[in-house]
């Protein structure tokens, strides 16, 4: 089960309810960002252990975001993306990306994340 | 154009004189026999080409025939000059001994236009006057008359010595001009063949009498080579004159039948008025009459000041296209069309307008159908512009919503998550919660109010335009005064495309005018809506840029309306729009 996060969305509003949501389950966010550039250069600086992503963002798309973050091999995190859309709209491609799994933002809680995660 | 009067003139008092000396100079020659025939044909050269060439030249002053047929007829004066007993004068004579056919060739390719219209003419062209001239002095400063056989010749002053260079240069002139000769005929031959029927019968004399001057010229030339007979070389070189004296007037023949043959066109054009041509038909019946295959119809749209072709795009004729005349063609003093022409019919201008008055009627008909094709242009341009504004809209209302509400929404329910396992155990932070969570619930809410009045605004529905566009104002940022509105409700439509008019007027004021005021009336009268919103800020905003404007033109246009924008810099901006309604 990891404990250290980086939440990684482009609305203030979602980062702000997400980080009060996983600092109540007991994880420890050590940062944000807020789009697909800041997410790869704030991975590398805090080795976070999970990184919530949402699938959108206004740079680089989120599972071109989760394959550059896997890139680096062993000392990878696990990622949970993460969208207001539902896991219709984006089809095969959470599958496909090496992703541990998909949360619609409707649905996240800190049960949710333990589930997929290890 | 205007044709040079007095110069011609003069060159015809020129002609006169020289032709009168000439004609005692060869008389008076006594190294030569046949004087009297030759001085004859001398004389019939020289005046027929200097005539009818300065004739033609007058006529038709754009074009080189006429030039042209002039110099051939002063280059045979002086050819004559050989017959001198003086030397100078001899000299020059036979430095120009050979000078007419060049010119003659390049009459000859120039024939009907004046221009030589390919490459190989040129090429051809040049040869010749290379051979005639450049090669002709090399001959002279190495020939001794004397030594020639010709006793009784005057000196050679160009004499540097007597050599043998002057045979091989000699025959290397003759094998030049057989050859050259060998391939203006095949042109020439190819050229009467490749022409319509009436072009070919205006082009036969010419061709005929020309090629015919050429091949005697050839065979003197191929006679006096082999040196076989100086009885038959004379006989060929008299016939040979008497072909070229006649040659003038074959090309006055050729001119009168190719005017004869465009004015059989032009009564075959007034012919086939009457019957619908199809689309295209009128172009090759005028292209016919006036014997310009290049020549393109342009319509005249009153509406939008301009040309467009036959389809309805837009044709630009100011300036015409190089080598290019425009003729504008009219009908009952209203202008219908404008032929463009090949530049060398400028001399034609007067046929152009009775081609032009003849179609006239036909043209604006063509006229009224080339504007309606290209109404329907810009119709499926407006409507492909229209779907395409649809669909952006409906992204940005998708993007709008996606990072607006829905995310607020999405945060709010992890707040009430929060709350409600925190409710028992914290409730003072499930309170501090409650209050972030009622902020963003406001938030949201207004960010769907302004979503939805984007899509079409309740207030205008329920309340009418005047109560709109109270509101519009009041949401500016810039102080709005809305002086009139209509007191009746318009048709929906109309009330729409007034509204978004007006926003979009009072967004651009706020945004780019650093206006300090803005005034907006809508006026109904004589079963129209005229919309005006003027501000007194930076103007200078352009039509043409931002899509904004662009999607209220094709708006306003959909209802049959217009849209204008004056916006000098530093003298504010007005929107005026009019848009029918019933």
């Amino acid at each position: 089960m990891p404990k250290t996060v980086l939440i990684v969305d482009d609305h203030p509003s979602f980062r702000a309810s997400a980080r009060l949501m996983l600092e109540a389950a007991g994880f420890e966010v050590v940062g944000e960002a807020e789009d697909g550039g800041a997410a790869l250069a704030a991975a590398r600086r805090l080795r976070p252990e999970l990184v919530l992503l949402d699938v959108r963002l206004p740079d680089i798309d989120g599972f071109e975001v989760t394959r550059r973050l896997l890139d680096v091999g062993e000392a990878a995190p696990q990622i949970v993306l993460v969208s207001s859309h539902d896991s219709s709209d984006l089809g095969e491609a959470v599958g496909a990306s090496g992703a541990r799994g998909f949360v619609p933002k409707s649905d996240l809680s800190a049960e949710a994340i333990a589930l997929l995660t290890t | 154009m205007s044709s040079p009067r007095r110069p011609l003139i003069g060159l015809g008092v020129l002609a006169l004189a020289t032709g009168v000396a000439t004609f005692l100079v060869v008389l008076d020659g006594h190294h030569n026999s046949d004087r009297g025939a030759f001085a004859a044909l001398t004389l019939a050269i020289g005046w027929g080409f200097t005539g009818t060439g300065l004739y033609v030249w007058r006529r038709q002053p754009a074009s080189r025939i006429g030039p042209l047929m002039t110099a051939v007829g002063f280059s045979g004066l002086l050819k004559a000059l050989g017959f001198a007993n003086d030397s100078v004068l001899f000299t020059v004579g036979s430095l120009a001994a050979v000078l007419i056919y060049a010119v003659l060739v390049h009459l000859l390719l120039s024939f009907p236009s004046g221009r030589l219209e390919s490459r190989l003419d040129r090429l051809l062209v040049a040869g010749a006057y290379l051979n005639t001239i450049v090669l002709q002095l090399a001959l002279v400063v190495f020939s001794d008359p004397a030594k020639e056989g010709c006793s009784r010749c005057p000196a050679n002053p160009l004499l540097i010595t007597h050599s043998e260079a002057a045979r091989v240069i000699a025959t290397a002139q003759l094998d030049i001009a057989i050859a050259l000769l060998g391939a203006v005929v095949a042109i020439l031959y190819r050229r009467w063949r490749g022409g319509t029927p009436s072009q070919g019968r205006a082009f036969a004399p010419v061709l005929g009498v020309g090629g015919l001057t050429f091949v005697l010229l050839m065979a003197s030339l191929v006679v006096e080579q082999a040196n076989v007979s100086s009885e038959l070389a004379e006989a060929l070189t008299l016939a040979l004159f008497g072909s070229i004296a006649c040659l003038p007037f074959a090309f006055l023949l050729g001119l009168v039948r190719l005017r004869f043959s465009q004015a059989e066109a032009i009564s075959s054009l007034v012919g086939q008025l009457g019957g619908s041509g199809g689309r295209g038909g009128l172009r090759d019946a005028l292209a016919e009459a006036l014997g310009d295959r290049t020549l393109e119809l342009a319509y005249w749209v009153p509406g939008r000041s301009s040309y467009v072709d036959a389809d309805g795009r837009p044709m630009r004729i100011d300036p015409p296209p190089k080598g290019k005349i425009a003729t504008p063609i009219e009908h009952e003093g209203q202008r219908v069309a404008a032929i463009v022409h090949a530049a060398e019919l400028a001399d034609e201008r007067e046929l152009v307008q009775t081609v032009g008055a003849a179609a006239a009627l036909t043209l604006r008909n063509e006229r009224l159908d080339a504007e309606l094709r290209a109404k329907v242009t810009e119709l499926h341009a407006s409507r492909s512009r229209i779907v395409q504004a649809g669909y952006e809209e409906r992204r940005r209302l998708e993007r709008d919503l996606h990072d607006g509400a829905q995310q607020r929404l999405m945060a709010l329910g992890i707040n009430l998550r929060l709350i409600r396992d925190r409710i028992e155990s914290d409730p003072k932070q499930a309170a501090a919660l409650l209050d972030a969570s009622l902020h963003e619930l406001g938030e949201a809410t207004g960010e769907l109010r302004e979503l939805a009045r984007g899509i079409h605004p309740a207030v205008l529905t329920n309340r009418g335009l005047a109560a709109a566009l109270k509101g519009l104002a009041g949401r500016s940022p810039v102080p709005v005064e809305v002086l009139e509105t209509p007191d009746d409700r318009l048709p929906s439509p109309v009330e729409s495309a007034v509204y978004f008019v007006v926003a979009e007027a009072l967004t651009n004021a706020a945004r780019y005018a650093r206006a300090r005021v803005v005034t907006v009336s809508v006026v109904r009268h004589n079963g129209q809506v005229d919309v005006e919103v003027s501000d007194d800020g930076v103007g200078g905003a352009d039509a043409e840029q931002g899509t904004g404007l662009r999607g209220l033109q094709d708006r306003v246009a959909a209802l049959d309306g217009g849209l204008e924008l004056t916006s000098a810099d530093g003298k504010g901006t007005v929107l005026r729009a009019s848009i029918p309604c019933g």
